[in-house]
């Protein structure tokens, strides 16, 4: 994922906010030497004033610390947030666009692109305007770069599976990097254009591969996006400005400044106006938001959906089959025990977004036709009466002495997912079937998911655009460490309509193959569906945002505007730098 | 007594040493490492090319020796969640972490003292009363409430100060001297005010209890023999009688103080020691969790050590 323009110059802004005391001599030579500044080096350059269209500054609060910002290691949800503003990729995926071809993608990096006769090379043309954020131009070179440390096996970059299918990219001219592929697959184009985020080789190439992660440089990002990055306190605050002189336009917003606040503070500030915008305000929260004069709500739904997995095997165990989930009619009542509707309506009042299956309805093979077990209370009682799990006189069920009753594993970080676990407890109790929650923080829930240590999960997944990435989570071969698929599910028939979905170069094709292979893992009933992942941010009234994209609110944010006669004293203090 | 404050070095010294190594330990026994962080896209494969990296793959005591020997070298690790050394991560937040608390800790006996010595002079009065009621209101109180309340109430409802953060994350650095001072001060107002209230309630009843025992004392009645004036011999001769058990407490409130920042930091995104443990705690950094512990544990070692001397200061007895 990425976005935004990038590089230039802090002088040249108007210098009409509360500036440190100094002699009111040397503040005229300073105002005199600005305004050279802005003569002679910027005088070409798009809107470097505040008072303009451009200019504002946003206070972004972070629910924590990002956990890397070097694109090689960016993996959560803050440091991408970053990432994408301050660095490029080769080209950027449509709202809505398919991932296979290139036809649902726009020029970003690349100018144009031309495909080999045999599609097994793209030759990329870089645009000749792009420069990196200390002005160096972005060359072919650069992009292969890039390539080299995204996989070298020293780096051990998360995105590296992705690029798999790319052999080399080499460099045809200076601004032309040709990238070779190794077999011919509908997601090619978006393997490397979307993967890849371009570095510039001449900040980090001196820098051994295997300490690139604990390098001081990784710190100071030079990137070729909208915003620049000025300065970041880890654990505290962000700051990124405008690249007023970037290639695609200067950035509408001056400055961006991101602070380290959790949620309820955060959700205090924003209200308050302290702060300007806070990603995933709290649900029960909302309504304050929406008779607010000074905040309101952003409705975002996320590439994410949030299933109750019921292991298939016993826990920690590879091979035992699950005496009470190995058998589909218990994982079937189970299903139809659960009001869905209910518990959306509970936890997210009229807000929320049911699940329709193993993939989130913002995806572009998403289905909403495929067809889910029933809410039948009464027709689930009979299913696990006649799989001989009887109630007992206590009320619960039992088989030969075996009572029907199993741990629910939910991270204590989600306050959704756990939630929803006190409410399925219930349901599941009212069936006979008794729930032990068990809440694990994050670190241990994600070492005993992959461990198979649960005996059934509350998972969020947060998919990629791709269809492929559903394959790494319900397709067999995402069994073990190469994979997401923790359950483990496994199901020919679904690998081979996988399979087919994603080599299928029609998209209409690859949208059939994928439903299928959808209805078959739904019919399986490895998991019940639950809600898709949705946000409401709480942003300023004063704030103007285009429409988000798909990929997130982040991606657009040199669009987001402020207008003058709406702006506060800290929208008014330009790019001007502040004292030492 | 040269003696007496070697001694007390050595064990403090001690004391850090089991300190560092039972945190050492405890935090790799707990599941996770830094690496297992949730991830939709960081396979097993890379988890584990990582944990061999940077040896979190090797046996126990292993790994105790390494750190052991780095530490010793003046090392004391890298920080995967705040993405710089151990010490740079520590240097930044423990003077926030001082000042707020030492701050607070200030506040709380002074106005703990004072109103402790009102009431016992004025025992079972209004004031005693009154005070005592409102005082264990605020003791009785969850710290993360309080705080959380205190918060809506200043910055919500009646929006008079900042909701968090140590100062305006975008003005600040535009100020002049004394705008910055008072921006600064603002921030730190509910911060140190909940802490300040959750912790004044404890040394006031000691406060009390001291000098309602104090009072009595043949002294007293000597000095009030003597002819000198009732506020004098209360904030002169009995309060210093009556200091000495606060001195001793002083010492026992710096491991809680520390404890207490967690939830006032979390709560006021205060970037201090607290939501720093916290932080690496949740993350399994590793370095990190053992180089706040062991911070921690420097800092009430100190404290303890200044208590006591404070302690043989004000009373012949202890330095005899």
């Amino acid at each position: 994922m990425m976005l935004g323009p990038g590089v230039d110059d802090s002088f040249g802004r108007q210098l009409d906010v509360p500036l440190p005391p100094m002699p009111s001599e040397m503040r005229s030579t300073l105002l005199l030497i600005a305004s050279a500044a802005v003569l002679v080096g910027c005088g070409s350059k798009e809107g470097s004033s505040s008072s303009g269209t451009a200019g504002g500054t946003v206070i972004i609060d972070t629910p924590g610390n990002a956990v890397a910002i070097f694109p090689p290691y960016v993996d959560d949800q803050i440091g991408r947030w970053v990432q994408d503003l301050v660095f490029d990729r080769l080209a950027d995926l449509k709202a809505g666009g398919t991932t296979i071809g290139d036809r649902g993608f726009t020029a970003r990096l690349a100018q144009k692109w031309t495909w080999a006769p045999d599609s097994m090379s793209i030759a990329f043309s870089l645009d000749p305007r792009a420069r990196f954020h200390d002005g160096t131009p972005v060359t072919a070179s650069d992009v292969r770069y890039s390539f080299n440390v995204f996989t070298d096996p020293k780096v051990g970059s998360p995105t590296a599976p992705t690029l798999t299918n790319i052999d080399s990219i080499s460099v045809r001219d200076s601004l032309t990097p040709v990238a070779w592929f190794k077999r011919r697959t509908p997601e090619q184009f978006y393997d490397l254009a979307y993967q890849l985020v371009v570095l510039p080789q001449h900040v980090y190439a001196g820098i051994p591969a295997d300490q690139l992660r604990t390098s001081a440089a990784t710190r100071s990002l030079v990137g070729s996006g909208p915003f620049r990055l000025v300065k970041w306190e880890a654990g505290a605050r962000l700051e990124l400005i405008a690249d007023t002189s970037n290639y695609r336009g200067r950035p509408k917003l001056d400055r961006l400044i991101m602070t380290a606040v959790e949620t309820p503070t955060a959700a205090t500030q924003v209200l308050a106006g302290q702060a300007d915008f806070v990603e995933a305000f709290p649900v029960d929260q909302v309504p304050k938001l929406d008779s607010s004069a000074v905040a309101r709500s952003n409705i975002e739904p996320q590439l994410g959906y949030t299933f109750m997995g019921m292991n298939q095997h016993v826990a920690k165990s590879k091979t035992a089959p699950n005496p009470i989930f190995s058998d589909i009619r218990v994982r079937r009542a189970l299903s139809m025990a659960v009001d869905r509707v209910g518990m959306l309506h509970n936890v997210f009042g009229n807000t929320g977004l049911l699940a329709h299956g193993p993939f989130p309805m913002t995806a572009s093979y998403a289905d909403s036709t495929l067809k889910l077990p029933a809410f039948d209370t009464t027709a689930a009682r009979a299913m696990l009466d006649s799989s001989g799990w009887r109630v007992g006189a206590d009320g619960m069920r039992s088989k030969n002495g075996v009572p029907l009753r199993f741990s629910l594993m939910s991270p204590t970080t989600s306050l959704f997912r756990r939630r929803y676990a006190v409410l399925l407890q219930e349901q599941f109790r009212r069936l006979g079937v008794q729930v032990d929650l068990d809440f694990v923080d994050g670190p241990t829930a994600v070492l005993r998911s992959q461990a198979g240590d649960f005996q059934a999960i509350l998972h969020t997944p947060g998919t990629d655009p791709s269809i492929t990435g559903a394959k790494q989570f319900w397709g067999t071969g995402g069994i073990g460490p190469a994979g997401h698929n923790i359950l483990p599910y496994s199901n020919p028939k679904v690998d081979a309509l996988l399979d087919s979905a994603a080599a299928a170069f029609d998209p209409d094709k690859a949208k059939a193959a994928a439903s299928r292979a959808f209805q078959t893992i739904i019919d399986d009933v490895p998991a019940i569906w639950l809600y898709d992942v949705t946000y409401y941010n709480g942003i300023n009234r004063r704030i103007t945002i285009p429409q988000p994209t798909l990929a997130g609110w982040w991606m657009n944010v040199e669009h987001w505007s402020i207008p003058a006669d709406k702006r506060i004293p800290r929208d008014r203090i330009g790019l001007t730098a502040a004292k030492p | 007594m040269r003696r007496q404050l070697a001694a007390r070095l050595a064990q403090s010294l001690i004391v850090v040493i089991i300190v560092t190594t039972i945190s050492f330990f405890v935090i790799r026994s707990a599941p996770g490492d830094p690496f297992s962080y949730e991830s939709t896209t960081i396979t097993p494969a890379i988890r584990d090319h990582w944990r061999e990296q940077f040896g979190y793959n090797r046996p126990l005591p292993v790994q105790f020796i390494r750190y052991v020997t780095s530490v010793a070298h003046g090392e004391l690790g890298y920080s995967f969640q705040m993405h710089e050394p151990v010490a740079v991560a520590l240097a930044a937040a423990v003077p926030r972490t001082l000042l707020l608390t030492g701050l607070a800790l200030g506040l709380s006996f002074l106005f703990g003292i004072i109103i402790g010595v009102l009431q016992a002079t004025h025992r079972d009065g209004w004031f005693d009363r009154v005070t005592s009621a409102v005082l264990l209101f605020f003791y009785s109180l969850p710290d993360f409430w309080a705080a959380l309340m205190i918060l809506l109430l200043f910055a919500y409802w009646w929006p008079v100060l900042p909701a968090g953060n140590i100062v305006d994350p975008v003005m600040h650095d535009y100020m002049g001297g004394w705008e910055a001072l008072v921006d600064r001060l603002r921030h730190l107002a509910l911060p140190v005010l909940s802490f300040t209230l959750l912790t004044m309630a404890g040394i006031t009843r000691y406060q009390r209890a001291a000098m309602i025992e104090t009072l009595p004392m043949d002294f007293i009645r000597t000095a009030r023999a003597k002819g000198l004036s009732e506020r004098r011999i209360v904030w002169r001769h009995a309060l210093r009688t009556a200091l000495t058990p606060m001195v001793a407490l002083l010492g026992l409130m710096l491991p809680a103080l520390l404890g207490g920042a967690l939830f006032i930091e979390k709560v006021f995104a205060w970037p201090g020691m607290g939501l720093l443990a916290a932080g690496a705690v949740a993350a399994r950094d590793y370095d990190l969790v053992t180089a706040t512990v062991i911070a921690g544990s420097v800092m009430v070692v100190i404290g303890s050590f200044f208590a006591d001397l404070l302690h043989m200061a004000i009373d012949p007895r202890v330095r005899e």
